[in-house]
């Protein structure tokens, strides 16, 4: 598995990638640096009492939809790598297993998505020393759960872009399937929360109520992983 | 147990209602230089596809090394070297970067092996390069050193001089005939050119529309092949006559003699003969079924050349 990632990784040198792995957290610290730039005076007035617990949630409405962006976008370029010439032919031909090929796209894609998640927790932590809040008041749980439970609650959607990703030569179809998904996602945020089943809903529930995201992300997200791999491992390669 | 490298029984694929590759019975033995030849869409990719286990049959099995692909697939490619269709490459990669990226995947293949498969397929000079910038011929020197990487006991090459030069083609012949001797290397190459496949293979396998029409040795192919000495003279109809009269086969067609091909002093003796009798000769050249043409004829002549 060790070489395997290393030889996955050494596919994304020179590629825009890594970039965007960057790019993506820095413009939701610099979209929320902006916000509160624009009316500091006001924010810490009315939020005085829980200033970390706000900055929280504010960034992690801008985590949300960047990270299903960024999982849509980097799924299907990981996958464009094989398809652009057809490796498929070439990779699958090689002593591994086709399961072990499949887990191999969807560790670089989570380990990538991971990389950007721990640049906004820095930059979140680093955006309120900036702004004079107390490094003892940071309430760490809420800030780990807002990111990693949101996370976790959007593994079901990542698995599911890999899978479209990986088997479709035509990228429009993963690409348009996940642009759905995220705007149907930014739809329900305030919609009720009987509808709290729905997959969409689920990287938002985080920050109010971690437990049922992160067990259905998870339960989800493991049998969406296993279909996908059961049907890469039985395809014809084109 | 024979030594058979690769072995598939009845190897059938159905696609779009259509058997493309029918009942495959395909027999190679280790050091063999097989040539797997086929007009276009004869099914030739399609077997190959299946033999690496990249597509499942319909029906029937593929045995490599003895041993069933379906069940052991991952351990009998570690044995497998393999160029399929066009090559496949990063783009953005170097050549070096390209085969490392294999490399890895390879269990027990050192570093330096890059730079040894690298300048068997002469792309030392080019290896710092990103791929992207290879001339076709080049990017198909790439597969065949990637097919390399893990030295192979079985490599299977689909049209590997697709693109190439006529030098290019020249190398990659010599070097796919130099494989048997130098590596102990069983070689799978499919084309649609039974010259070239003539140049390099010891068995013969030709496809036509999914079957198998024929499968020996070469040289067994080359015996059918049908030779006739075409006699050009002055009066085709009296020297057809007098060929009868002395007990000579001949075969008038189009207003052109022939005699069947024989040993020299048979044919200078129908030559002597004719002379004597007045007839005026011009020229006496072998002509007729060439090796292509005997594949165009059991391919029911469609495609090929
Ligand atoms: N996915 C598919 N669906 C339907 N038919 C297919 C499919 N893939 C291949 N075929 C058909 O299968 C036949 C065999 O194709 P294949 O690529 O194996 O031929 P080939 O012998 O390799 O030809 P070439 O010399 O042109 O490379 C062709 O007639 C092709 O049209
Ligand atoms: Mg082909």
């Amino acid at each position: 598995m060790r070489r395997l990632l290393a030889s996955e990784f050494l596919k994304l040198r020179r590629k825009m990638i890594w970039f965007l792995i960057v790019l993506g957290p820095a413009g939701v610290i610099a979209l929320q640096a902006v916000n509160y730039g624009l009316r500091f005076d006001y924010l810490m007035k009315n939020y005085a009492g829980d200033p970390w617990g706000y900055l929280i949630k504010n960034v992690s409405m801008l985590l949300i939809p960047a990270l299903l962006m960024g999982m849509t976008i980097i799924s299907s370029m990981i996958a464009t790598l094989e398809h652009h010439t057809n490796a498929w032919k070439q990779t699958i031909a090689l002593p591994v297993s086709r399961t072990k090929l499949y887990l191999g796209k969807f560790a670089v894609t989570t380990m990538l998505l991971l990389v950007s998640t721990v640049l906004v927790l820095a930059g979140t932590v680093a955006l309120g020393l900036i702004f004079g809040f107390e490094l003892q008041a940071l309430p760490w749980d809420t800030l780990l759960i807002a990111l990693y439970g949101a996370f976790i609650g959007a593994l079901p959607y990542l698995a599911v872009q890999i899978w479209l990703a990986v088997t479709l030569n035509n990228q429009a179809i993963p690409l348009t399937v996940g642009i759905s998904g995220l705007v149907l996602s930014m739809l329900m945020i305030n919609g009720s929360s009987s509808k709290n089943w729905l997959p969409w809903k689920w990287p938002y529930l985080a920050l109010l109520e971690p437990v049922f995201p992160v067990a259905a992300g998870l339960a989800a997200s493991a049998v969406l992983y296993l279909l996908g791999s059961l049907h890469f491992a039985r395809k014809d390669v084109g | 147990m024979t030594d058979l490298v690769i072995e598939t029984k009845g190897l059938t694929k159905t696609l779009g209602g259509r058997n493309v590759v029918d009942k495959l019975d395909l027999r190679i033995k280790r050091g063999d230089i097989y040539g797997f030849l086929g007009p276009n869409g004869a099914g030739k990719t399609t077997t190959i596809k299946m033999l690496l286990g990249l597509a499942r049959p319909s029906s029937g099995q593929v045995r490599l090394f003895g041993r069933s692909i379906r069940k052991e697939r991952v351990a009998l490619l570690r044995k497998v070297g393999s160029l399929v269709e066009y090559p496949s490459y990063y783009g953005h990669l170097n050549a070096k970067e390209n085969l490392e990226t294999i490399r890895l995947l390879l269990p027990g293949v050192r570093r330096s092996r890059i730079d040894e498969v690298l300048s068997i397929v002469r792309l030392t000079k080019d290896a710092q390069r990103q791929v992207k910038g290879y001339s076709l011929g080049m990017k198909q020197r790439l597969g065949i050193a990637a097919a390399l990487l893990g030295e192979p006991e079985l490599l299977i090459l689909d049209e590997p001089t697709n693109g190439l030069d006529p030098s290019g083609i020249i190398e990659i012949r010599e070097l796919i005939r130099s494989m048997p001797g130098q590596y102990g290397m069983t070689v799978l190459v499919s084309s649609h050119l039974l010259t070239e496949v003539g140049q390099m293979a010891t068995e013969v396998g030709i496809v036509s529309k999914g079957k198998l029409v024929f499968q020996d040795r070469l040289e067994v192919l080359k015996g059918r092949s049908r030779q006739q000495i075409h006699i050009r003279l002055n009066d085709q109809q009296r020297a057809f006559n007098l060929l009868h009269a002395h007990g000579f086969k001949a075969e008038l067609t189009d207003g052109r003699l022939y005699v069947p091909k024989a040993d020299d002093q048979r044919i200078a003796s129908v030559v002597r003969m004719l002379v004597q009798q007045g007839i005026e000769i011009s020229r006496v050249e072998e002509e007729g079924d060439t090796l292509e043409s005997v594949f165009l004829h059991m391919t029911g002549g469609e495609g090929g050349l």
